[in-house]
């Protein structure tokens, strides 16, 4: 049990916080969770590194998937949750190919944004991302200068995705009301702005 | 000593590949040794060691008539062999080959020095020639080997030896200080990583060594005394007082149908309680007792530090007259040809360690008592429990390298090897036993080394064992509950760690028994610097030690898990025989030779000689001294010593060491 100390100054307490790993800090439901979402054996992890040394985003970040999968182990909910590094992962399964114990990273990484998303922990960009994928079928959507180098390409300023068949969003949209996906993102934005 | 030819000396230069050749200039040397007095050829070759390398040795001595030869190569003790038997094909007297080292002493030790090296290679090359130049021809002597051999320690590794040497045919003694054989492994509840019932696969060759007609079996027994050499050891045995006898020794005296049967009776009678040694007294025992109901042999032991001679076991004894509580320590000597060592292991005293709090804390327990606890037949019947409240842990830690990788001078500096795989194991049994109960532990590496070991920690991590990568820095207890708080750092998470525990097992490290440094010294074997018994050679000769006819196995050599004990202890055994099987053994004949002309008798020599090797008769009319060439180990002592120069050690006589040392000073410049 963490000892709680009062200082009066938010800053100060923080930083002087208990930061022990106690037993109850661990909750051995968030890693049957984690494999059961992401179908891999997260405990079988021997913390040898191979993950992080072949993601792209560890050298640019303070991103480091090992750590991520030390913290399913150990039921370190909270801690893997609502670090924003979680969000740094590009899913290119690298680590996924890789690992020598044959376990996938990336789909813990993916099986920790959904248990984040289930709590409303996702950041601003994805959610809107979410937003525009179910207004215009595009996660980036086609712009201006986008158009105009497609063009001296040779190529038509929209390229033949939603942007030439706008007849086909109502099917992504289909997709994503299912899941509640935009209705989420609209909730956890507009609760966010106020 | 016949009239001397004029010397005529082959001097031959190893490159080693580089590690000779990348120190030292080959060719200046060569050139060097062609001006040194009495040097006919002077040649070099990548590997001398090689076919075509020892081919230049032995044709040189024909072409070149040589009386000598020098190799500048190695240390004599990986290729002195080599070339001395290269020099007897070649038709010489392989005594009258000297090797330079110029490896070992030299390149490798001045790798960055190339002008320093070749100067220093060429004094050892010069000193070796004068050396050679007064080289005389000697004989080995050969002496019979005794059909016999002797095995101290009874635990798995002298087990195995014993068959295996009986097996082969040779009379065996095998000779164990306790009451009983199996030593450490009979204590173990399940062996990794096949998770075999420990005493299941030890009972039968217990068993076996009880019945092998070729094994003399002698427990409660110590080694007194250690005299002779190889071929010929004669052993002194203490046959400690048992104050219980067996069938046999009832029947010398006379009692035929009596000795010891086993059945208990006395115990059942005895008023004493003591703690039993074999359950690291979590059971009791009482002063005349067995360990376990599976002793080999099955014969009562009177402790008698404890007894207060009732005499109540004695009268339900009854006609069998087993006890005798007025025996005494017995001596006998035996007769062998060789001996293997295998006197084990014990655990390290963890208390040291006092951050853990090992004897302070109830709950804090070893990986030997935890064997016990979680053994069918140990005090608990197998159920698992805390010392503290007898209730089932269900949070239990495992601390490895407890008291290993410690520079500290309080614990030990090396690996003991099998404490990773233990701990694992134990990690199973509790899943196996406490449906629900939560394993960790904590570690540095994880050392699973061995044939299906990798496999079988990952069958653990399956099962569900938390593993933190962290030493143990301390433990405190919570003195209502008992319970432990553990701290360390989880280094991946890079987080301090707290946890609170119900039961911590110290996975302690191992050490010598008490007994081995009196052991190793009657059978004039040495040390190494962590305090297990040094082999001869760590790769090349791991079962011998440096005094010939006597054998390492187990862990007495070193920390090692069953299989490695067990293969080390055929080894030994495999050793052990070959000398017996030969009949006879080789010694080197670097004897003391006594100059009777000069010998005033004095007698001083006689009482320096480490090995008894010398005595004084009388010759002529007058007292002289004598060697017995068999035990003389040509160590120098007398020789030294000797006030009239009477002594000749032969290869290192006088005139030869005088030589070296004049070579040495004077630089060749006579």
């Amino acid at each position: 049990m963490a000892i709680e100390k009062n200082y009066g100054n938010p800053q100060l307490e923080e930083k002087l916080r208990d930061r022990y790993f106690y037993t109850d800090d661990s909750n051995p439901e968030f890693l049957a969770n984690v494999e059961k979402i992401g179908r891999t054996i997260a405990h079988m992890c021997f913390q040898c590194g191979t993950c992080t040394g072949s993601c792209p985003s560890a050298p640019r970040s303070s991103y480091r998937i090992r750590l991520f999968v030390r913290r399913a182990v150990l039921g370190l909910e909270d801690e893997a949750l609502t670090d924003p590094d979680l969000w740094l992962c590009t899913t290119c399964y690298s680590c996924t190919d890789r690992c020598p114990r044959d376990i996938a990273p990336t789909d813990i990484i993916m099986a920790m944004r959904n248990l984040a998303f289930k709590r409303d922990i996702v950041p601003r960009n994805f959610l809107k991302t979410a937003q525009l994928i179910y207004t215009t079928g595009h996660g980036v959507p086609n712009n201006d200068v986008n158009r105009a180098a497609r063009e001296k390409l040779g190529l038509t300023r929209d390229p033949p995705t939603t942007h030439g068949y706008p007849e086909f969003i109502p099917g992504i949209q289909k997709i994503l009301d299912y899941y509640k996906l935009k209705e989420n993102a609209d909730r956890i934005l507009a609760e966010e702005g106020q | 000593m016949a009239e001397k030819k004029e010397a005529r000396i082959g001097v031959f230069i190893c490159h080693c590949g580089t590690n000779i050749a990348g120190s030292i200039d080959i060719k200046a040397l060569q050139e060097y040794a062609k001006t040194l007095p009495n040097v006919v050829v002077a040649d070099e070759y990548q590997y001398m060691c090689s076919t075509p390398g020892q081919g230049k040795i032995v044709d040189a001595i024909a072409e070149s008539k040589l009386t000598g030869v020098v190799v500048a190569a190695c240390s004599p003790r990986l290729h002195e062999p080599t070339f001395r038997m290269a020099s007897k094909v070649g038709g010489l007297n392989p005594f009258r080959f000297e090797m330079a080292n110029i490896r070992e002493q030299n390149s490798w030790v001045h790798m960055h020095d190339r002008e320093g090296a070749t100067a220093k290679a060429k004094d050892s090359v010069r000193i070796a020639v004068a050396k050679a130049s007064l080289l005389e021809d000697l004989f080995p002597k050969s002496v019979p080997v005794e059909k016999a051999a002797l095995v101290v320690g009874a635990g798995v590794a002298g087990i195995q030896a014993s068959l295996d040497l009986a097996n082969a045919g040779i009379p065996t003694y095998l000779i164990e200080k306790s009451p009983t054989i199996g030593g450490r492994m009979s204590q173990l509840d399940k062996t990794f990583p096949t998770l075999d019932c420990s005493q299941c696969i030890l009972t039968p060759k217990m068993v076996d060594v009880g019945r092998n007609e070729n094994i003399i079996l002698k427990t409660y027994t110590e080694v007194e005394k250690v005299e002779g050499y190889i071929g010929n050891f004669d052993i002194t045995l203490r046959k400690k007082a048992r104050g219980v006898l067996t069938p046999d020794e009832a029947a010398e005296r006379g009692y035929v149908g009596g000795g010891c049967n086993g059945c208990g009776d006395c115990a059942g009678v005895c008023p004493v309680i003591k703690g039993n040694e074999f359950e690291f007294a979590m059971a009791p025992r009482k002063a005349i007792y067995i360990y376990h109901p599976q002793v080999v042999p099955n014969i009562y032991t009177v402790d008698f530090e404890s007894c207060i001679k009732c005499g109540l076991c004695v009268d339900i004894c009854g006609d069998k007259k087993a006890i005798d509580l007025e025996m005494e320590d017995t001596f006998e000597t035996v007769k062998v040809g060789t001996a293997i060592l295998a006197t084990g292991y014990d655990l390290f005293p963890i208390e040291k360690k006092a951050e853990w709090g090992y004897n302070r804390y109830e709950n804090v327990i070893t990986g030997l008592e935890f064997e016990r606890l979680i053994c069918a037949s140990g005090p608990t019947g197998g159920h698992l429990v805390r010392p503290s409240d007898g209730q089932t842990p269900m949070k239990v830690g495992f601390v490895l390298c407890a008291g290993s990788r410690d520079n500290t001078g309080v614990g030990k500096p090396y690996c003991s090897r099998f404490c990773c795989m233990y701990s694992l194991k134990h990690a199973h049994q509790i899943h196996e036993k406490i449906p629900g109960a939560r394993v960790y532990l904590f570690y540095m590496d994880i050392r699973s080394f061995g044939k299906m070991y990798e496999e079988f920690y990952y069958r653990i991590q399956d099962e569900g064992a938390k593993f933190i990568r962290g030493r143990v820095s301390n433990i405190l207890e919570d003195a209502t509950t008992k319970n432990l708080h553990v701290f360390t750092e989880d280094t991946l998470l890079q987080r301090p760690i707290n946890l609170e525990l119900d039961l911590v097992v110290l996975a302690s490290a191992v050490q010598p028994v008490a007994e081995e440094d009196t052991i190793r010294k009657l059978f004039g074997v040495s040390k190494s610097q962590d305090g297990w018994m040094l082999e001869a050679h760590p790769k090349l000769n791991p079962c011998g030690t440096t005094t010939a006819g006597v054998f390492l196995a187990g862990v007495c050599q070193g920390p090692k898990d069953i299989p490695d004990t067990v293969a080390q202890a055929e080894g030994a055994a495999s050793a052990a025989s070959i000398p017996i099987h030969t009949g006879k053994v080789e010694l080197e004949p670097y004897f003391a030779q006594c100059m009777d002309e000069k010998c005033a008798g004095c007698g001083m020599c006689v009482n320096l000689c480490p090995y008894g090797a010398l005595a004084l008769v009388e010759k002529n009319g007058r007292k002289v001294m004598e060697v017995t060439e068999a035990k003389c180990k040509g160590c120098g002592t007398c020789g030294g010593f000797c006030p009239g120069g009477a002594i000749h050690m032969q290869h290192f006589t006088t005139p030869q060491i005088v030589a070296q040392i004049d070579a040495f000073l004077l630089g060749g410049e006579q």
